[in-house]
């Protein structure tokens, strides 16, 4: 709770600093307050308002997950100077809205209530439609900003709809007693059209397929930064959602749930994968990656074991540093050729070796190549499944869908390694906070792959 | 006595890196020096290894640590026989390798020599790990350095496809690899060899898990229909990277068709699935010497005559286990693969180096635009001769004797699969002969011969040391049948049992 207040304060403080200087001291605040954050975070006081009128449960697995969303958001923060060094006015509030948006999360991390978790979903969101269409002046960041909001219109009636189902049958908001009615009536056709509605409107958070339309033209629309936060914090926030919901709430009626669940996991890996495969712009290619991605980490909900909880945070924490490893890459390149397609990133190797080393890296790991933290990830969740009553077929799908997704990752990293002359002239150097970002995010990645019980040592279990 | 095999890993890691950060033009030297060392390394630990059959334990060496506790997986790497034999050959070739490579100007030195060293650091791992979640960690290792090497330094126009389409292919094998490793781990207590010798499945769960971890195998050998990305990687890759590929990486597969396959998964091999193997080998085998007949270009050759030698050791192996499974002891087939698998890696890697000597001389890899390249260059027609014996299995050489094991086994397991296998010693004789024929006889163009020379001073060592090796083993193949001998003997008992 206390996190939840200090981000909250940072992010009011952020927007307010945009009166005397544009940017630069809203970026300084959030860098501040996001460290402050992360520091209270690992302490054991945390609990500190842990238990809020059945609202809010600040749990172990709440804190795993606040921390690596704000080392997430901190990592996003320090591409910030660089990424946004072209928006001439509204940086402040960017960055405020950002520290809003890990505000929603983190209560999603946390609720024990529906109307919390009604709020946290909320609070995500708003900011999103805003910093989606970031880019005033572009068509595209128009489109994604209107698509994103009306797509996010929907799922919230969808949700709303679905909790009061909920409520109808259970007759009250709480996580615990909701459980508790699904374990006493597991066929009560009220509460399972409500569960059902509830799972299709969080899987328009996450992006699952077929609720995943509006994602790639809104992560292509929107300014690549917050397309890296949304990729990233968003689908964090989004699938502990899910998961608490469905594990706690939901708990009780797992087979009416749990093969609707396995249909959409089988669409979202072929389709994203093979969509993934036909782009020919990289940054459309990271947006089909993502929803494929939300395809793996929905197999967290099969075999659940103890380590569930902490496999879907280390996969998700490997995701997120591999999305932000893409994407400051992509930044560069965005920046310098105004495009995104396969061609702009040819011979980036030669110019900025280590931004492309991160992204290959990133890459490799997103793919699940081993000694990188993604291969880690992919075994934990693999192996969970497949103790499952359909897991065998649903990991030959993951499977199939990870050997599709290598083929569009290697054109990136074939783009930028395989060509003798580079396009890019030597003079555009980035800065040194990006290099420095590049250095930890290969680090970690490789880390985290050689030696995963690290995360468990660093971040708690 | 770990530091040994701790030695023998990390040196090529390490020396990766430092090749990688050595911008020089020396940084051949240094990897040169590294391989050397590493060979050496390796040579001392045959001359120390205890082969008597009769050591309860196969393994020396090991090396045993905690890894990952929510994996259930350790760091346990040792050496027995078969391990033994493919350090040998993989610490052997990487030196020639690198040398063979000294004539050209290689462009961005420093991460070519780093990444063959890097490969040489993945291959290694491979065959000495101890443990499932390891030997599928550094199979995949070894790719990405391949994948580069071929990728960067391949034929210009048509490099980008092949590769990626040897990735792709390669990359679904492994991941399926892995699902079936994954599937016998959740049966059995850890990922640690013994465990997963003991994982309790009946037959319908290993014939899921056979096919799985097979599929990776079949890519990497690869095993008739799987192949069909193998001729075109070959042929674009660079020569360094084709002698790789061909020499070791594809010797992965045989070492993990027995280290891993054949115990854990006994009951389908007894049944058809091992059957269905023995099959596809052979059809293989007759359908790659036929197409290497009919092909023009000489790497596309070579590559068809690799892809029609593995469908004999992969017969013999399976021959073997089949037989073993059905009552009568029998690793005569396993051995033989053992024995070929050092015999081809020495020989396709020569193989391919003619090749590329001869690319060189005439500009073309079409072999009808060749000749009279004898008249010439003697000493590269005998050289080149007796690497080409050897691949052809003539007595004396060492493409014999492993041969001659197969198609024993192969003959013990069905008499009419071991003639139709027996084909391949005649298909190999024509397309190897009518190959050099047409490039060191015949007619050639004179304005071409006169501007060429013999071997230089690198190629001639690298060839002559090949060469070396291929008569040696032709006269004294006991010392492999020895040194594989014990650990066969081991891997097949534990598969009855």
């Amino acid at each position: 709770m206390s996190v939840l207040i200090i981000v909250f304060l940072t992010a009011v403080v952020a927007l307010f600093s945009g009166v005397f200087e544009q940017g630069k001291f809203a970026r300084y605040i959030g860098i501040l307050g996001l460290i402050i954050a992360l520091w209270v975070s690992f302490m054991p006081e945390c609990a500190f308002f842990g238990q809020y009128k059945h609202m809010y449960d600040y749990t172990a697995n709440t804190a795993l997950f606040t921390k690596i969303s704000i080392v997430t958001t901190l990592l996003l923060f320090f591409l910030g100077g660089f990424a946004f060094s072209n928006h001439r006015s509204h940086q402040s509030e960017l960055y405020a809205l950002m520290l809003f948006a890990l505000c929603g999360g983190i209560i999603l991390f946390g609720y024990q209530n529906m109307v919390t978790l009604f709020l946290g979903v909320e609070i995500l969101s708003i900011p999103l439609y805003v910093m989606a269409g970031a880019n005033k002046t572009d068509l595209r960041s128009n489109e994604a900003s209107i698509k994103y909001f009306l797509m996010g219109a929907f799922a919230t009636g969808f949700l709303l709809f679905g909790i009061a189902f909920i409520y109808g049958s259970v007759g009250s908001f709480d996580l615990y007693k909701i459980q508790d009615f699904g374990v006493s009536n597991p066929h009560n056709v009220m509460f399972i059209l409500g569960v059902l509605l509830i799972l299709c409107a969080l899987a328009f958070k996450v992006a699952l397929a077929p609720f995943h339309m509006w994602s790639p033209d809104v992560y292509f629309g929107a300014p690549s930064l917050i397309t890296a936060f949304m990729a990233s914090v968003v689908k964090i926030s989004g699938f502990f959602a899910l998961f608490r919901l469905m594990t706690i709430g939901f708990g009780g009626v797992t087979e009416e749930w749990i093969n609707v669940f396995g249909v959409f996991l089988i669409i979202t890996l072929l389709l994203a994968n093979v969509m993934g495969l036909a782009q020919t712009n990289a940054k459309r290619m990271l947006a089909y990656s993502s929803v494929s991605h939300a395809g793996y980490i929905g197999l967290v909900f099969f075999g659940m074991t103890s380590l569930s909880t902490y496999n879907l945070a280390f996969y998700l924490f490997a995701y997120a540093l591999s999305t932000v490893g893409v994407f400051m890459c992509l930044i560069y390149v965005e920046k310098l050729k105004r495009e995104t397609s396969f061609g702009a990133f040819k011979g980036l190797a030669k110019t900025e070796p280590l931004l492309a080393t991160v992204a290959a890296i990133s890459m490799l790991s997103m793919a699940g190549i081993p000694l990188t933290a993604g291969f880690m990830g992919k075994f934990a969740l693999f192996s969970q499944a497949m103790n499952s009553n359909h897991g065998v077929f649903l990991v030959i799908v993951a499977v199939l869908g990870s050997a599709l997704s290598i083929a569009y990752y290697l054109r990136l990293i074939i783009s930028m390694f395989f060509f003798k002359e580079s396009t890019f002239k030597s003079s555009e150097k980035v800065t040194l906070t990006y290099n420095i970002v590049a250095v930890c995010i290969i680090a970690s990645v490789i880390v985290l792959g050689v030696a995963p019980d690290l995360f468990a040592g660093v971040f708690g279990l | 006595m770990s530091g040994l095999l701790l030695t023998l890993l990390l040196l090529p890691l390490v020396g990766s890196g430092l090749v990688f950060a050595w911008k020089d033009k020396s940084s051949k030297y240094l990897a040169l020096g590294i391989a050397l060392v590493q060979m050496l390394v390796t040579f001392y630990i045959t001359a120390d290894f205890d082969f008597t059959p009769t050591v309860d334990s196969v393994l020396q060496h090991e090396i045993n640590y905690p890894w990952s506790q929510f994996m259930k997986s350790s760091l346990h790497f040792g050496i027995d026989g078969m391990s033994l034999l493919l350090l040998l050959l993989t610490n052997i070739l990487a030196p020639i390798i690198i040398l063979s490579s000294f004539n050209e100007n290689v462009s961005y030195r420093n991460t070519f020599y780093g990444l063959i060293l890097l490969m040489q650091f993945g291959l290694v791992g491979v065959f000495t790990s101890l443990d499932g979640l390891l030997f599928y960690i550094f199979w995949e290792v070894t790719l990405i350095p391949i994948w580069f090497i071929a990728g960067l330094w391949g034929q210009e126009n048509k490099r980008m496809e092949f590769t990626t389409k040897f990735f792709v292919y390669t990359f679904i094998g492994s991941l399926f690899m892995l699902a079936g490793l994954i599937y016998v781990y959740n049966h059995s207590a850890s990922f640690a060899l013994t465990d997963l010798y003991n994982a309790q499945l009946n037959e319908t769960q290993q014939t899921v898990v056979f096919w799985f971890i097979f599929f990776a195998f079949a890519v990497k050998l690869p095993v008739f229909p799987f192949h069909t990305w193998q001729p075109d990687t070959y042929t674009y890759s660079p020569t360094q990277g084709s002698m790789l590929l061909s020499g070791i990486m594809l010797k992965m597969a045989v070492y993990g068709v027995m280290r891993y396959l054949l115990p854990i998964t006994p009951l389908p091999i007894a049944g058809i699935s091992g059957q269905i193997v023995i099959i596809l080998a052979i059809v293989g085998i007759v359908h790659g010497a036929l197409i290497a007949i009919i092909q023009t270009d000489m790497k596309r050759i070579i590559a068809y005559s690799s892809f029609s030698h593995v469908g004999l050791m992969v017969a013999g192996i399976f021959a073997s286990a089949v037989i073993t499974l059905r009552g009568t002891f029998n690793i005569e087939g396993a051995e033989g693969a053992l024995v070929q698998t050092f015999a081809h890696g020495i020989n396709v890697a020569g193989l391919f180096y003619c090749c590329d000597i001869l690319y060189k001389r005439f500009k073309s890899r079409d072999i009808r635009q060749m000749g009279g390249l004898a008249k010439v260059a003697p000493k590269f027609a005998v050289l080149f001769l007796i690497i080409l014996l050897g691949s052809m299995g003539v007595p004396l050489t060492n493409g014999f004797i492993g041969e001659f094991i197969l198609l024993k086994a192969v003959y013990d397991f069905n008499g009419l699969a071991a003639v139709i296998a027996g084909l391949t010693v005649i298909l190999c004789a024509v397309y190897l002969l009518r190959f050099y024929g047409k490039a060191m006889f015949g007619q050639g163009d004179d304005a071409v011969l006169s501007t060429v020379k013999d071997l230089s001073a690198v190629e001639f060592s690298v060839l002559a040391s090949l060469a070396v090796f291929v008569i040696v083993f032709g006269i004294f193949p006991q010392p492999i049948i020895e040194m594989v001998n014990s650990s066969l003997k081991f891997i097949y008992q534990s598969m009855v049992s």
